[in-house]
């Protein structure tokens, strides 16, 4: 689920950069009719893109994954689960109707 | 289990053969790496496309990804809960990697985005 919606916040961001590339597209196109120079882009411009910055930092902060410890003795690499196949396991078998021998061999 | 520590502790051996005490869990220590290759990668991506439509040109805009990657570099150590040892074996491995392979990515989309937004 985090995953899910560091993405989700990571395409929100790159949809405003987007449209922040779109305004300044837009921007220039004006400047060029008022026939201004460009000095820098219009302040709504960059609230936008600070915005996209820390939407997409979040997201790349999130979507890849989280760390693990690299600690071989820590609490996340003990492995506590028994396995699966539990069922499959037996531990009768014939052997236990043989006598014990082993005082036999002690004795020679 | 028993044998997971061993077979890690052999590829450890293996890569590092200067380290005789295996005290890594070197698959975990690999996909941190992978994390922070693709944080940094994608963060250079949108530092490129930033830098771009901001018209950023010449030292400037390496400034600039400096900056973003000290950000993500402070987001990655806040990621890791400011206990870096526990996830990473130096410093440089959360600070430094990926850095340059990030910059050719950033000046690619700077370039780009700059093209697209000012020239066109």
């Amino acid at each position: 689920m985090a995953l899910n919606l560091g993405f989700v916040v990571g395409i929100l961001g790159v949809v405003i950069l987007s449209h922040a590339a779109y305004s300044t597209v837009q921007y220039r196109g004006l400047l060029k009719i008022m026939e201004e120079e460009f000095s820098g882009p219009p302040l709504n411009v960059v609230v936008e893109l600070l915005l996209g910055l820390v939407l997409c930092m979040w997201a790349a902060l999130t979507v890849p994954g989280t760390f693990l410890s690299i600690h071989p003795h820590s609490e996340e690499n003990r492995i506590v689960s028994l396995p699966a196949n539990l069922d499959f396991m037996i531990f009768n078998h014939r052997a236990r109707v043989f006598p014990v021998e082993m005082d036999l061999n002690l004795k020679h | 289990m028993g044998g997971h520590n061993d077979s890690s502790a052999s590829e450890k051996k293996l890569s590092e053969a200067a380290n005789v005490v295996p005290t890594l869990n070197a698959e975990n220590l690999q996909s941190n790496m992978k994390v922070i290759y693709y944080s940094r990668t994608f963060m250079s991506i949108i530092g490129g496309v930033i830098a771009g439509i901001l018209g950023f040109t010449g030292l400037t805009g390496f400034i600039f990804y400096f900056l973003v990657m000290a950000v993500t570099s402070v987001g990655l150590i806040a990621k890791a809960g400011f206990t870096v040892h526990s996830y990473f074996d130096s410093w440089n491995q959360i600070i430094l990697d990926g850095f340059l392979g990030g910059l050719l990515s950033f000046v690619l989309f700077w370039t780009f985005a700059y093209d697209i937004v000012h020239i066109f």
